[in-house]
């Protein structure tokens, strides 16, 4: 049985997945942070929002 | 999951040495306070987890398992402590041993090891909330909803979850602020672009306008498309681009700075004065100032935590879940330094874009005071630059705030005494030069164009990053709550509708209505229950403490279904319905039985009347119980159980130690006619400290049940039932033949009622009493099931039966 938190991880990136306001690179990004970690940290998620999506001229 | 098969317990809390044969069901630990009964849980949390929850908990302080979980007297020895537990895993279907010590309570010896059993008992491990104590399920029910939450999110591991949240809102904030940070200095960048340009908006039909004309002048073409790429000096030589003074602009800078620095007395005012009065309030309060200090302190903390020991003090802790919890709860008792710091951090936040376009005026003047031999004053704009990139800083995280009230109640942007002389100086010493020539002119004003178009677009791709930045952040964060408040309503609706039907379950007899609402909002946990339908109330308002009592047992059980689902095998409950009445308590048993027919729980009480309740319940049996007379800082609990009590005294006598072979007899007597007294209804005179001697009771036992047996008999004839009727009749008849035996020995079993007389016996004169007792004692219980005989309903009975129903004797006769 998945467990609460591996629900919630899961639906959370299927929503992310559905908006045009996060880059897929990222999504796959926290899809590795939450399945290795199950509580990630403050520094975890700036470093994945700070990569560069490589779209900004 | 787990079911518990046997536990060796030595030397831990209160226990000496014990052995408990769990048998994989439920089972129940009975005897009075101080008895040892909590010794057991906590030896088996321990076993299972290496923590002992009465030791870590909140008020422990100064308490652990390494110093307090060795027996007192071998607090200087933890290696003479130990427990070992064996485990079924009933996800696996294998039975493991674990044998864990005070001294090395992460070094469990696993026999047989592998990594799959290495993973379900870290699952074990990783819930200690299966050991539940009375103290506990208070936390679930009169608290605060702010704290109701925190503890239901604590059990159901939501702290994972609302650490991400919270993570992720973090980030979110801070990537909002270097968002606001970068679109400042791009606004800075922007002002100094059209102040060059002398254009009032920034559009590239302007910029390539005033660019051309320049162009026009140095012979180069015009550009005709303003792109990412284009370079306003294209076609200039190396040494027409060698230099960026155009008089003209840097004259302009020079205004620009006289004019912005003529605002610096009042600027930010009203934003100053907010972060002043923050800053106020904390300096008239010295313990709101000191919990804002410490929630600053812990926060970073909490951050760094990686492990069990502390990144603050390096204290270490029994685990990295106990040091997030204590720490938590640390922040959670500062709301209104809380407050305060959010309020800090904004109205900081806007000060600190105040500083940013100053800087970008000191920038182009420092650099012109240093090409035109004024090193001091060239110096005192960089260090005031660099003294003001510090207040920036400072101005957007707490502790840079706290330091800042005196500067902020005065001049604050420490404009220096000489800035407005110098600038007057400057302005001179540039007027002084001769007009450039045109051409010098036109190629100034496009070096120095380019170097402002490069800082504008470097600046703008930086704006651009921060905002896409946060824009992923900030819709990871929505999508996150969104996720998590859908999944904790549907979750609480569960829970809700359980807890419902177990507490109805349980007193279906006045609440058959019954119903409960949990709402949860921004972090609370509102809990209100259903009054005699009378409207829905929180639960300590109306109804009674043994009602709250069984809403927080009912409530553990609903949350652990939750967690669990059908793997939910194990729970220790450590007398958690103590002040629910009789009645209910019978109802309780029936709920274990019926909804968690295949769960092994493990119930102690320092009730005699509850424990024997759960045997006629059938919920435990003898084989399933075990009853503390009495605890001794040498010996530990003092143990009584049916099954291995004439093993014992075999035992003993086979020693010679009549005195000892008699004091457990003279015991297990105590035990069992306490039992039988009040499982058969015998009339007792009334004792208001309740401690009847044997006397009292043994022989009044004996009557009640020769009259049941002779009502039986009775009603077994008048329905017609002869089977039945010879079957009482020779139990009856088994029960005459025992008491005549015990009367043999009369006059030995008259010194019962003293039986330290027993102890001057020699071992044959004591074996023929042992002996009666025994076949005396076994007239009183059901051979199938092992469990002494009862009367229902108590009070006026109408059956005498046994747990298992194998005995079941209707005392009615039938109607004439």
């Amino acid at each position: 049985m998945a467990t609460l938190q591996q629900i919630i991880a899961e639906r959370f990136l299927t929503k992310l997945s559905e908006s045009e306001d996060i880059d897929g690179s990222h999504i796959d990004q926290l899809r590795a942070l939450l399945a290795e970690n199950r509580k990630p940290k403050l520094d975890d998620f700036m470093r994945i929002f700070s990569l560069s999506s490589g779209d900004v001229k | 999951m787990i079911k518990l098969e046997t536990a060796h317990i030595e030397e831990v809390r209160g226990i000496r040495k014990l052995d408990i044969d769990f048998r994989k069901e439920k089972f129940a630990i009975s005897g009075p306070n101080g008895s040892g009964k909590s010794g057991v849980i906590d030896a088996i949390e321990f076993g299972l987890t290496g923590q002992i929850g009465r030791l870590t908990g909140r008020g422990t302080k100064g308490l652990s398992v390494a110093e307090h979980g060795p027996h007192v007297d071998k607090v200087k020895f933890p290696d003479a402590a130990f427990v070992e537990l064996q485990v079924y895993l009933t996800d696996l279907g294998k039975s493991v041993t674990i044998h864990r010590k005070i001294s090395a309570p992460k070094k469990p010896k696993i026999t047989p090891s592998g990594n799959d059993v290495k993973a379900a008992l870290a699952e074990i491990a990783d819930h200690p909330e299966m050991a539940l104590s009375r103290r506990e399920i208070l936390r679930f029910i009169l608290v605060e909803p702010a704290k109701r939450a925190e503890e239901i999110q604590a059990l159901l591991k939501l702290d994972e979850i609302g650490a991400a949240r919270s993570a992720l809102y973090t980030a979110q904030n801070r990537l909002q602020s270097a968002e606001k940070a970068a679109a400042s200095q791009t606004k800075a960048n922007q002002d100094a672009l059209l102040r060059h340009f002398q254009i009032p908006t920034l559009s590239s039909t302007s910029l390539l306008e005033e660019t051309n004309k320049r162009r026009v002048i140095l012979g180069l073409p015009e550009i005709a498309q303003l792109t990412a790429d284009t370079k306003l000096n294209a076609g200039m030589s190396d040494g027409a681009k060698a230099s960026d003074f155009n008089k003209v602009s840097v004259l302009r800078d020079l205004a620009a700075m006289s004019e912005a620095a003529n605002g610096f007395p009042t600027l930010a005012k009203a934003e100053v004065a907010a972060v002043l009065k923050s800053l106020t309030l904390l300096e008239s309060d010295p313990t709101l100032f000191a919990a804002l200090q410490r929630r600053s302190f812990i926060e970073k903390g909490l951050e760094l935590v990686d492990g069990p020991e502390c990144p603050l003090c390096d204290t270490k802790w029994d685990s990295e879940q106990h040091l997030l919890d204590h720490l938590q709860a640390k922040l959670a008792k500062s709301e209104e330094a809380l407050k305060v710091q959010q309020a800090l951090l904004k109205d900081g936040a806007v000060v600190a874009q105040f500083i940013v376009p100053i800087m970008s005026l000191l920038a182009p003047v420092q650099k012109l005071a240093l090409s035109h031999d004024e090193p001091e004053y060239s110096q005192l704009l960089l260090s005031w630059r660099a003294g003001l990139d510090d207040l920036r800083s400072k101005l957007v995280n707490v502790d840079g705030l706290l330091g800042l009230k005196d500067r902020l109640s005065g001049e604050w942007l420490d404009v220096q005494t000489t800035l407005l002389d110098g600038l007057q100086k400057l302005t001179a010493k540039v007027e002084a030069k001769p007009d450039q020539s045109a051409t010098l002119d036109a190629q100034t004003f496009l070096t120095t164009a380019q170097l402002r178009l490069d800082d504008y677009r470097e600046g703008m791709r930086k704006s651009k990053a921060a905002k896409v930045t946060f824009e992923s952040a900030e819709a990871a964060y929505a999508a996150y709550c969104m996720v998590m408040d859908d999944e904790l309503n549907a979750l609480y609706q569960d829970v809700q509708e359980d807890f419902s039907t177990y507490y109805r379950t349980v007193n279906g007899d006045d609440e058959s209505k019954f119903t409960a609402k949990l709402t949860p909002s921004e972090g609370r946990l509102e809990f209100d229950v259903n009054f005699y339908e009378r409207g829905l109330y929180p639960p300590g308002a109306f109804h009674s403490e043994g009602h709250q009592d069984g809403m927080g047992v009912c409530l553990y059980l609903a949350l652990m279904k939750r967690l669990f689902g059908e793997r939910f095998k194990f729970a220790l409950l450590d007398d958690v319905v103590m002040s629910v009445d009789s009645g209910h308590r019978r109802e309780f048993c029936n709920l274990l039985k019926t909804h968690f027919p295949d769960t092994q729980f493990i119930i102690t009480t320092h009730d005699r009347v509850w424990a024997e309740q759960m045997k006629s319940a059938g919920l435990v049996t003898s084989r399933t119980s075990l009853m503390f007379h009495g605890w001794s800082i040498e010996a530990g609990p003092v143990v009584e159980s049916n099954k291995d009590v004439w093993d014992r005294i075999a035992i003993e006598l086979g020693k010679g130690n009549v005195g000892d072979a008699a004091g457990t007899l003279c015991r297990h007597l105590e035990y069992t006619s306490r039992q039988l007294a009040d499982q058969l209804g015998a009339p007792v005179p009334f004792r208001a400290d309740g401690n009847h001697e044997l006397g009292e009771l043994l022989p009044n036992a004996l009557s009640v049940l020769k009259g049941h047996y002779g009502k039986a008999a009775s009603a077994a004839q008048s329905w017609g039932n002869q089977g039945l009727r010879d079957m009482v009749v020779a139990r009856r008849d088994a029960l005459s033949a025992a008491v005549g035996a015990q009367n043999v020995e009369n006059w030995a079993v008259n010194k019962a009622v003293h039986y330290n007389e027993w102890a001057n016996f020699d071992r044959k004169d004591f074996e023929p009493v042992v002996a009666a007792f025994k076949e005396l004692l076994d007239c009183f219980r059901c051979d199938s099931c092992d469990s002494w005989l009862h009367v229902t309903p108590r009070g006026y009975p109408e059956s005498l039966r046994c747990a298992c129903n194998a005995l079941n004797f209707n005392l009615k006769p039938k109607p004439k």
